[in-house]
């Protein structure tokens, strides 16, 4: 046994030598070569790019995914020196339909920025034509190769275009502030989200780009493929929005402004809209259901690398077309602003639905100041229970609560409770750019100036230095209709990886629980109940006989910068059980009468009732302006004028 | 369940030595592997749990040392059941991480029955060739091979080819030791592999069915042969892991700064390719310094086995020479191209708590063997 132990020990001894001399040869003997092929002296890393995520809708239908493209690419190391660089892209032009200006201004710009060796872009996304002649002059034209890549595909490039946002190539400064916050997977000519989700969600989408090891010798070609790494393709985003809605909501709101601009061409009193934005969201969790902003822009102009020029049109475009109204309009709200007022008048002062309020005049005077504040409906309205003052938008009565919100706390309640609704801060949605907007906060931070009575019954109606944005308006909204919870308004709702593994799920998310008993919010859903359906209210000429019951509240705010105001509606639907919130904003509307339709056609739209004729015939008769909020007289110079005086007043005082 | 200090006076130090200087070492080339050192790296959990693994492994054997070895004999068929059971268990409810079913969930941890199953083996063949001498025909051979036979089939099963092979290892050094007729062996063994070379290669020429082998792991033989054969695909783990120890040279190229390492070009890099981390980054003289502790473990558990006061102790030590033997030397030899990949680890030194506890415990074992190894005076 012994003996056997001992043949046994030498047959081990044996074999570890095996391995010794084996590390000996790769290492030592081999070990240069070896070396050479790790180090890239002989090695060449190829990226392989990784296919971006798709952008599909909650249904599972697809937004954006990905095509392939042919780039045209310029290996400047494989061009001898005695060719010319600028004959060599003539030829190309002159071959092709390609301009020769435009790939000279590619080439002069990406010459300085690139050192690989991996060529740089001269144009991407050249179409089959070009790709076949520059195939067949290949041997004319040295150093010139046509690579694949892939591009995005947009399956309507003008739907959700703000939502989605564009990808472009990585700029020197993203490149610097990746390389700082230690991300060194983003190289010169990466494609990158630039805007809307693909920027927000880049991380995300962009997957991990494979790399292809290959042996090369000393001239740079290849001879053999020594491995590769997959590619992992990046996460799909599975937004809340459902696709048809979204495109329908666009449809709606995009006929809608399109009409009003073309009736203010033939009618030299009104003003043409210069845009406008309508938003659907799930009152109960945050979800956005349908984002839509006017005017919108076409997102495949961007697949083939944006040339300066079509660049400058669309930044030059007076109407703005790149920016989201949503959530980049900071501008006042109006009478949307009135249920704010109202929540405080409700909580601080003990009003109810039944509380009675007289107008007598249609004036309303702060004390020691001779000229008077107006309503929008001049000559008075008499008495008006609280209920009646929302639906019918009378500003005497929003003065008189703001005076007296004055007179018992200064403005910080007013102030503090439309800090609550979030007015003045950023929502959070899941986009890379939100304007926070402003609440005059003077009353609570005396550091940010006085605060007169003046200003608190400016701001009961929503004017004087406030400014919000529609996705906060339809979040406050949101809040009233859900009875007191502030959800964060969200997108994205799943991202799965291309395994179909869900990688992240959001979760609604409150923002804040409001402290405001339920029979508040009962008596702001019966004042917006007869906004909508009283036969008083000033939204009655859409929703009075409509099939859905719908509550709401218009507004129609001095812009500040122009004569013309900005129209809104705001509303939720069904109003006993709200499923949707939907808030209508029109840039330079002029009357919140024009915004009614756009939501009225939402609605109708989300819970798909057929139109029926009267409501198109409703639409003819708001221009009749009985049923606009607009503070007559008052117009912005003149109230900043008025601003400016009572200030002086009071702090002479 | 008492122990004699005295007991002591005999244990051979090298051995605890030597293991903990591997274990050490393994643990730097997991550091590298897992990129501890990058910031964005969540890699120190699997220095963490290398560590409670290494701890509750020298917990375990130092336990072993208040029993007499021989008491694993008397038990024997009690730990041979058992551990067909909880194979058994696996097999129905077991979890699924890469390739197969090998991984038991007990609430606070996961652990790989197959890896115990190894030393269940050897103490079980132990007792069974334990009483006899003479080993000459093939009655001897039916209750060893029965004994080995259900093991084998349960981990096939689970897709776990190569600690499957290191059983067969183990059943052919613990016969062969034990004394069986040479030529008896030759026949068996020889004749066993012949018909698995014709079985395969009437599988690639002719398409006839593959009992046992899933088609990954025909690959991995193919690709062994051949590692050119498809560099993207099937060859790709052995051509990379060759660059990444070729490429350490003489002195490596350092810890932490592997390219093939960092760079992931090496597959499963912190467990079966270890070694290609250490290769690279500490060059032939690391390699070499690896290769010595092993040789100088062997050694002294050669010692051990020579030494021992009766045939259970020997068979007991042959058997986990046999099994550390064949872990070493496949797995060091398949980064090299020397053998075909089959995922088993490096004992102290890959990744893996179950593997590091069995390790130590069977050194356990050993070192039990060792202390009894004389009788005693009082």
């Amino acid at each position: 046994m012994e003996d056997r132990i001992k043949i046994f020990k030498i047959i081990l001894l044996i074999i570890f030598a095996v391995l010794i001399l084996r590390s000996f040869q790769l290492q030592v003997i081999k070990g240069d070569y070896f070396y050479k092929l790790s180090e890239g002296n002989r090695t060449s890393f190829r990226p392989i790019s990784a296919p971006r995520g798709k952008i599909i809708d909650r249904d599972g239908e697809i937004l954006v995914s990905n095509k392939l493209s042919h780039d045209l690419y310029l290996l400047p190391n494989e061009i001898s020196p005695e060719i010319e660089i600028e004959t060599l892209i003539e030829n190309i032009a002159n071959l092709t339909s390609l301009k020769y200006e435009n790939l000279l201004e590619n080439y002069e710009f990406s010459k300085d920025n690139i050192n690989n060796r991996n060529g740089l872009i001269l144009k991407r996304n050249i179409d089959k034509e070009n790709m076949v002649i520059l195939l067949e002059n290949s041997e004319e034209l040295p150093g010139v190769l046509v690579r694949e890549s892939s591009v995005r595909d947009y399956v309507y490039s003008e739907t959700a275009s703000h939502i989605i946002g564009y990808v472009g190539e990585i700029s020197k400064k993203e490149l610097e502030k990746y390389s700082t916050q230690g991300i060194s997977s983003y190289h010169v000519q990466d494609m990158i989200g630039k805007s809307g989700l693909e920027k927000e969600y880049e991380s995300y989408l962009k997957g991990v780009n494979g790399i292809r090891q290959i042996e090369v010798n000393n001239l740079g070609e290849k001879v053999k493929e020594l491995g590769s790494k997959a590619p992992v393709p990046g996460n799909d985003l599975i937004l809340n929005i459902e696709l048809d809605f979204q495109r329908k909501t666009e449809k709606i709101l995009n006929r809608h402004i399109e009409r009003l601009i073309k009736e203010a061409e033939d009618d030299p009193e009104r003003y043409p809209p210069t845009g406008g934005s309508a938003v659907v969201m799930n009152p109960n969790n945050g979800k956005v259901l349908a984002m839509a902003s006017y005017p919108d822009f076409d997102l495949s102009t961007f697949t083939s690398g944006l040339s300066e020029k079509d660049y400058q049109g669309l930044t030059a475009n007076p109407l703005k077309p790149m920016l989201d109204r949503n959530t980049m309009a900071a501008v006042p709200p109006g009478s949307l602003f009135k249920l704010v007022t109202g929540t405080a008048g409700i909580k601080f002062l003990n009003i109810n639905a039944e509380t009675e309020f007289e107008d007598e005049n249609g004036l309303f005077y702060v004390p020691q100041w001779s000229r008077p504040f107006r309503n929008w409906h001049p000559g008075g309205e008499g008495v008006l229970d609280f209920t009646k003052a929302i639906a019918r938008s009378n500003n005497i009565i929003f003065y008189k609560l703001g005076y007296r919100l004055y007179e018992k706390y200064r403005g910080e309640k007013l102030v503090q409770t439309a800090l609550n609704y979030g007015l003045g801060s950023k929502t959070n949605i899941d986009l890379p750019e939100e304007k926070a907007g402003e609440v005059p906060v003077a009353p609570i931070n005396e550091n940010k100036g006085v605060w007169n009575p003046g200003d608190s019954v400016n701001l009961s109606i929503g004017q004087g230095g406030l400014l919000t944005t529609p996705l906060q308006l339809v979040n406050y909204i949101s809040a009233i209709a859900n009875k007191g919870t502030l959800y964060r308004p969200y997108l994205v709702d799943k991202i799965v990886n291309a395994d179909g593994e869900i990688v992240y799920h959001q979760q609604p998310k409150v923002l804040k629980e409001l402290d405001y008993n339920e029979e508040l919010f009962n008596i702001l859903h019966e004042g917006m109940e007869e906004v909508t359906m009283s036969s008083y209210g000033t939204a009655r000429s859409t929703f009075r006989d409509f099939p859905i019951s719908v509550a709401g509240k218009t507004g129609t705010a001095q812009s500040g910068t122009t004569d013309v105001s900005h129209g809104w509606f705001g509303g939720f639907a069904p109003s006993e059980e709200p499923q949707i919130a939907v808030l209508i904003f029109i840039e330079n509307g002029s009357s919140s009468s024009y915004a009614l339709p756009i939501g009225g056609d939402i609605i109708k739209e989300y819970f798909n009732v057929e139109k029926d004729s009267k409501v198109e015939n409703g639409e003819e008769n708001t221009a009749e302006g009985e049923n606009t909020d607009t503070v007559v007289d008052n117009n912005s110079s003149d109230l900043e004028k008025l601003d400016k005086y009572i200030s002086e007043v009071f702090s002479s005082n | 369940m008492q122990l004699n200090k005295k007991l002591f006076k005999n244990i051979n130090i090298y051995i605890p030595i030597t293991m903990i200087l591997l274990i050490i070492i393994g643990m730097f080339a997991i550091s590298s592997a897992v990129e501890i050192n990058r910031v964005d790296s969540n890699g120190s959990i699997y220095l963490k749990k290398q560590i409670i693994a290494a701890i509750l492994g020298i917990i375990a054997a130092i336990f072993i040392q208040f029993f007499d070895y021989r008491i694993f004999k008397e038990y024997y068929q009690l730990i041979f059941g058992s551990m067909v059971i909880i194979l058994f268990m696996t097999h129905l409810y077991g979890s699924n991480i890469g390739g197969g079913r090998r991984w038991i969930d007990i609430g606070f941890i996961n652990f790989q029955p197959s890896e115990v199953s190894k030393i269940v083996l050897v103490l079980v063949l132990a007792t069974i060739l334990d009483r006899k001498d003479e080993l000459d025909s093939l009655k001897d051979m039916i209750l060893p091979f029965v004994y080995f036979l259900i093991p084998f089939v349960l981990i096939i099963l689970e897709n776990d080819l190569g600690t499957a092979l290191v059983l067969l290892v183990i059943l052919i050094a613990m016969l062969y030791v034990a004394g069986f007729n040479k030529k008896f062996l030759y026949g068996f063994f020889g004749g066993g592999f012949l018909t698995v070379i014709t079985l395969i290669s009437s599988h690639i020429f002719f398409n006839t069915p593959l009992p046992f082998l899933k088609e990954y792991q025909l690959n991995r033989l193919i690709a062994f042969i051949n590692p050119n054969i498809d560099p993207q695909g099937i060859g790709y783990n052995i051509i990379q892991s060759k660059i990444a120890i070729g490429s350490g040279r003489l002195t490596g190229k350092g810890l932490f700064e592997g390219t093939q390492n960092q760079l992931n070009f090496l597959p499963e890099k912190h467990t079966d390719f270890i070694f290609s981390v250490l290769g690279e980054e500490f060059g032939f003289i690391g390699v070499l310094i690896v290769i010595t502790l092993f040789i100088i473990l062997f050694w002294q558990l050669f010692n051990i086995a020579l030494e021992a006061k009766d045939r259970y102790g020997k068979l007991v030590v042959t058997g986990i020479i046999a099994m550390f033997f064949f872990h070493v030397v496949e797995n060091i030899g398949m980064t090299m191209g020397l053998m075909p990949i089959t995922g088993i680890p490096l004992p102290f030194i890959s990744y893996g708590g179950t593997s590091l506890v069995t390790s130590i415990t069977a050194i356990g074992i050993v070192l039990n063997i060792n202390i009894r190894k004389k009788k005693l005076h009082f």
